[in-house]
């Protein structure tokens, strides 16, 4: 499962914080700066994971860098960390496409976007969708509801839409 | 794309940005809060735009870490808001803010559920997110059907039903009693068939998370995560979507080869077949690539396919290629893949015979504890750790001393106790064992725990031939111009005990040791000082008659101390100096330490302990177990040379024995000193431990310091001037078997051992705190070949060895000669020659005695030379098996049996016991699918080789009863083979059997003693 996603840029400054294993905002804090303590000391060309004991013993650590930004994923044992970094890859590309050529003030001002965007991938610590075109499309979906609330969904109810594939 | 014109938002956002510190953040953020609060409590005038906009704002600012405890009632409202615009705000920061426990939460399940059940697909995705991100028990109860029947309608869309089934996953682990397993199962296994690939990757997660809790009830489900690997990594039948960098849905296949590794085993041999094929082709298909992504992304695949076969285990032509693989990538420039190289490696140590090939690569693996990346020097130094053993302990530790002084402060702690660890484990010999915890004291002080330096004072003193040496090495290091304080104690502590072994050379006269050891007074602590103090004492002791010079010398140091603040200090500075004046006296009172109680390793126990927590480690440990038995022994140790004479000496040493008592109660008497008549009552008991209080782990009993005269200890400590006298055989004959032996328990219920060897061929067989039996068998035929591995867990040796085999008149069995005495912490290899003359349940045993100190340990252990030793699964097709089956007509040759109270278990747990038991099951030859039938060849003397038969017919209504029709051409093979079939099916063998010390489980089944041969006879009796 995974338990956190963070993204804080490269002064410590949290820029997306969404915990799936409830904690309180002091120890979220205190979670980001050790991570960030531990990132800043890290040299290039290393490994993508970091020994955490964040959650207790079984829990690992995978970071990658976007420009001026870490992104950070918390999770068990349960999960692959190469997966992870395909997860966080995916997540990238998907903020991309939404924002083109993704930069922090994107994120910074969009902040909300970027919930509804992480939530179209990952629900409850799992992975809902990894495939990036398909959150694409559920974002185009509810950015045209939010523009106009009582238009209706593009995808007709008709099965044939989506069974073909 | 920018946010829908909220620009108030934006204005704050940047308003926050700008600020130039953390005091102004704060401001500005407090500031914003109060608005939002004042905005908030006349919520009567808000636009809902307003309110979207303040409870995003909220959002903000809780992320930049302010508590927000207000408000909350508003974002909960806004999930009932009729509009989309505000319920999506409302769903998100919801989920963000509060948890599961807290009250709005309770409100808004109404609002929720309405969501769900309703008509609006994304208000529907929305309230699934929420649930699926914090709902807890109460949602689980009143939202779980709904859940259910969204993910398994037709005529829900795909963006829908994925979201339900990760909502479903998570209402499932907040109680798991809403899914009803027996419904369940099959609608899961309709989940796996799925062609949208969202809603697939989202039901192996709930998969996942299901078959990991209960693995039994989802056999069902295991083909269809083959198939969908089959589609996936040989098909490719995939949309273009799902391919991520060319390779079809790499997280699917993560997801499906990770639930495959919750099954024990893949047993349809077809299904294993695709399965080993699909893997195969992922291990011989992937290279590393120029693209960063790519790479990552095969890898992850590569990665649990290997984790995959490592789980699978059995087919061995594969298992070096993964050995082959992880040595390849240990060694590439990727970091990544090094890593989970080196990580994987790791994991793979639990898989047993890979463990020579892995130390192939020790000098890559010594490599990357110089790696530029910590997280890579710590998976390099956790793989040393677990592969370390008796062969490669010197090169390993020596790396991780060498190692120790330039690595990160981060790492020293843990490497510091790897390397004690590994060092008392295996150390090829004690000498070499006090270098490393010297030099290791000596690199690393601040590191080295107290536990470790006891340990090594344990060893030393119970080891005679050491105490030179340790001295002597002791001595050396107090040359240094600085050293830690660590060694400092460990030193003088050595030197008290032991510097009187190297008076005559050069620099080791006791006034010299005094002087070089009171050097590191000044700098010391307190604690330390105290060491010291007992020190001296001791010194002076040693040097009969008392050199003047030098008893002054020590007695202006404890006339110094008399009036320390420190009461321990002052304590010991008297006492010391009225023990001091007693002349000859003083050989008996300050007499060296006796020997400590063998006990487990303080350190190795508290790895055990820390490492119980994570598979791969308690992995280490299992085959640190295993290595206990299978790592060959030196027997060429030094003879237990004075386990008479050390006894004895013992005697003089007991602290509360009469005679010393007498001495130190007597003379105060006589002596009208004043000082002498403050002495406590209990200073011979203090003297003795020295340094008791610090110590007081390793001196267990000894170090208790009760009133003196009669004491448990005291009566235990006095047995051996008895029994020292006598020669160790004699002692063996006159020591009362029962009484003593029920001291030493066994660890481990003695029965369970036995029935695990009875269905494997290597492993334990017996332990207690002093020796392990380890077996290792090879079954050819009607012959077999055991070698019982018999190591001494203790620093000193075992005496009065002797083990004898009592065989059933059905078997032949050599056992090869047991050596008398165990040398420490060595073990011993007997080879024991078996031959089957002809079918029989009984069982052989062994009857095993040894002494340990003043313990005489006597057992009797049942040998897993049993019945299914013999057996040759072999797989019968339908020509064979009917002509057989209908050529054996029935009694004596083919015999029936319903059998009642049969422990229940499914048909596939059913078919694990047989072929565990080496009775293959042929699948398919019944055509009722709860029968079972199975085929073996028995290998006796006298039937040679014989085909047994056997068909077990189930009712599945009643799963405690069952017939069993068994045939074979000889009419006892098949009475025998009948009974024990039964007796494995009919109870759990091991359950609610209490460790005994002579443990003997009885046998069910056992006919009336009938026949004169021992074995049998004691095998009933038992």
């Amino acid at each position: 499962m995974i338990r956190a996603v963070i993204v804080i840029n490269d002064q410590g400054k949290p820029r997306l914080v969404k915990f799936y294993d409830y904690q309180p905002v002091e120890k979220q804090q205190e979670i980001i700066r050790n991570v960030y303590g531990v990132l800043c000391s890290r040299a290039e060309n290393v490994s993508n994971f970091v020994q955490d004991s964040t959650f207790g013993p079984d829990t690992r650590l995978v970071y990658k860098t976007f420009a001026t930004l870490f992104f950070i994923v918390i999770f068990d044992d349960s999960e692959n960390e190469l997966a992870i970094l395909d997860l966080m890859q995916v997540f990238v590309e998907t903020l991309d496409k939404c924002f083109g050529n993704v930069c922090e003030l994107d994120i910074v001002f969009n902040f909300n976007k970027v919930h509804t965007i992480l939530d179209e991938i990952i629900l409850g610590g799992q992975v809902v969708e990894m495939s990036s075109s398909e959150v694409v499309k559920a974002l185009d979906d509810i950015t045209r509801l939010q523009k106009n609330p009582n238009s209706i969904v593009r995808v007709p109810k008709s099965i044939s839409g989506w069974q073909g594939r | 794309m920018a946010l829908s014109g909220m620009r108030g938002l934006s204005v704050f956002i940047s308003e926050v940005r700008n600020c130039r510190n953390k005091e102004q953040e704060r401001l500005r953020v407090d500031k914003e809060l109060g608005n939002i609060r004042t905005r908030f409590k006349n919520e009567k005038g808000l636009t809902p735009y307003e309110k979207k906009k303040y409870v995003w704002k909220m959002l903000y600012i809780y992320m930049l870490g302010y508590d927000v405890d207000f408000g909350h009632m508003e974002a909960v409202s806004l999930i009932s808001a009729p509009k989309y615009p505000e319920k999506q705000v409302g769903y998100i920061v919801t989920s963000c803010l509060l948890n599961e426990n807290h009250d709005f939460l309770r409100l808004a399940i109404n609002a929720v559920r309405n969501d769900i059940i309703g008509r609006n697909e994304t208000f529907q995705c929305l309230a699934l997110t929420l649930v699926g991100n914090i709902g807890g028990r109460e949602f689980a109860e009143s939202l779980a059907p709904d859940v259910q029947k969204l993910l398994i309608s037709s005529s829900c869309r795909p963006l829908v039903r994925k979201k339900a089934a990760l909502c479903l996953l998570r209402l499932f682990r907040k109680n798991s009693d809403i899914l009803n397993v027996d419904g369940w199962s099959d609608r899961m296994a309709q989940l796996l068939d799925e062609r949208d690939l969202g809603v697939l990757t989202s039901s192996m997660s709930l998969f996942v998370a299901l078959v990991s809790n209960n693995h039994e009830a989802y056999w069902s489900c295991l083909p269809k995560c083959v198939k969908v690997m089959e589609r996936l990594a040989r098909n490719q039948d995939i949309p273009q979507e799902y391919t991520y960098y060319g390779i079809p849905s790499p997280w699917l296949q993560v997801k499906t080869m990770r639930a495959l590794q919750y099954f024990p085993t893949v047993e349809d041999p077809s299904i294993r077949r695709a399965l080993f094929e699909v893997l195969q082709r992922i291990l011989m298909g992937t290279d590393v690539v120029k693209n960063v992504n790519k790479n990552n992304a095969s890898h992850a695949v590569l990665f649990e396919a290997l984790a995959l076969v490592m789980h699978l285990d059995s087919e061995k032509e594969m298992m070096s290629q993964c050995v082959a693989l992880l040595g390849k990538f240990i060694a590439v420039r990727e970091p990544n893949i090094r890593y989970l190289g080196l990580e994987n490696m790791t994991r793979m140590l639990m898989v047993t015979d890979v463990h020579e090939i892995i130390k192939r690569h020790q000098a890559q693996i010594i490599t990357s504890l110089k790696d530029p990346d910590i997280s890579i020097r710590r998976r390099s130094l956790d793989l040393l750790y677990g592969m370390c053993d008796v062969s490669n302990a010197k090169d390993i530790v020596e790396e991780l001393l060498q190692y120790l002084g330039t690595a990160d402060f981060a790492m020293r702690e843990e490497l510091a106790l790897k390397a004690a660890i590994l060092a008392e484990k295996f150390a090829p010999d004690l000498s070499w064992y006090v270098d490393v915890i010297l030099q290791l004291i000596d690199k690393a002080g601040d590191f080295v725990s107290d536990d470790i330096w006891f340990r090594v004072v344990q060893f030393v003193t119970n080891n005679e031939d050491l105490q030179p040496y340790a001295a002597l090495k002791a001595r050396e290091y107090l040359d240094k111009p600085a050293i830690h304080e660590t060694m400092v104690k460990v030193s003088a502590y050595l030197l008290g005990e032991y510097s009187h072994l190297l008076a005559r050379r050069p620099g080791c006269s006791p006034k010299e040791i005094f002087s070089i050891i009171h050097e590191k007074l000044p700098t010391v602590s307190t604690p330390t000082i105290s060491i010291l103090l007992t020190t001296y004492a001791k010194i002076l002791m040693h040097s009969q008659p008392p050199d003047p010079e030098l008893q002054n010398q020590v007695w202006a140091v404890y006339s110094k101390y008399e009036s320390c603040i420190d009461a321990e200090i002052q304590q010991r500075a008297v006492e010391y100096f009225a023990l001091s004046r007693k002349g000859e006296a003083l050989m008996d009172i300050l007499a060296e330490m006796p020997k400590f109680p063998e006990r487990q390793s303080s350190l190795i126990k508290k790895a055990e302990d820390t490492e119980a927590d994570t598979a791969e480690q308690s992995a280490i440990k299992l085959r640190t177990q295993q290595q206990a038995s299978n790592a060959l022994v030196l027997t060429d140790h030094r003879p237990a040379n004075g386990a008479p004479q050390v006894s004895q000496l013992g005697m003089i040493m007991v602290p509360s024995t009469s005679n010393v008592d007498q001495n130190v109660v007597d003379q105060p008497l006589t002596h009208s000193n004043g000082t002498l008549s403050v002495v406590d009552p209990q200073p011979p008991a203090q003297d003795h431990a020295p340094a008791g209080d610090i110590l007081g782990d390793l001196l267990g009993p000894l170090a208790i310091e009760g009133p003196p005269g009669v004491s448990p200890q005291s009566e235990l400590n006095n047995v051996p001037s008895h029994e020292g006298t006598l020669g160790a055989n004699d002692a063996l004959a006159l020591a009362p078997v029962g009484d003593q032996e029920s001291t030493v328990k066994p660890i481990g219920d003695i029965a369970e051992r036995f029935h695990a060897l009875c269905l494997k061929d290597s492993g334990v067989l017996y332990e207690d705190p002093y020796i392990q039996i380890g077996i290792k068998a090879e079954w050819r035929g009607h012959q077999g070949r055991m070698v019982l591995f018999l190591g001494n867990k203790n620093t000193a040796s075992l005496d009065s060895v002797q083990a004898k085999i009592l065989p059933p008149s059905h078997l032949k069995l050599d056992l090869s000669l047991v050596p008398k005495i165990i040398p420490p912490r060595a073990q011993v290899q007997c080879p024991l020659e078996v031959v089957n003359l002809r079918p029989s349940r009984d069982v052989a045993v062994l009857d095993f005695s040894y002494k340990f100190g003043t313990y005489l340990v006597n057992n009797r252990l049942r040998l897993p030379a049993v019945l299914n030793k013999f057996f040759q699964p072999i797989q019968v097709s339908a020509e064979e098996f009917f002509p057989q089956w209908r050529s054996l007509p029935g009694p004596p040759l083919k015999l029936q049996e319903v059998v009642r109270g049969v422990r229940p278990m499914s048909l596939g747990e059913m078919a694990n016991l047989f072929n565990s038991l080496k009775l293959m099951v042929c699948p398919g030859l019944d055509p009722n699918a709860c029968n079972l039938v199975a085929s073996t060849t028995f290998y006796s003397e006298n039937t040679r080789a014989m085909l047994c038969l056997i068909r077990i017919e189930t009712d599945p209504a009643d799963r405690t009863q069952l017939r069993m029709t068994v045939a074979s051409g000889d009419p006892t093979l098949t009475f025998e083979l009948k009974e024990f079939i039964k007796e494995h099916l009919v109870s759990i063998p091991t359950a609610g059997k209490p460790p005994a010390p002579v443990a003997q489980q009885p046998q069910p089944n056992i006919p009336p003693i009938a026949s004169s041969d021992p074995g049998a006879l004691l095998a009933g009796l038992l």
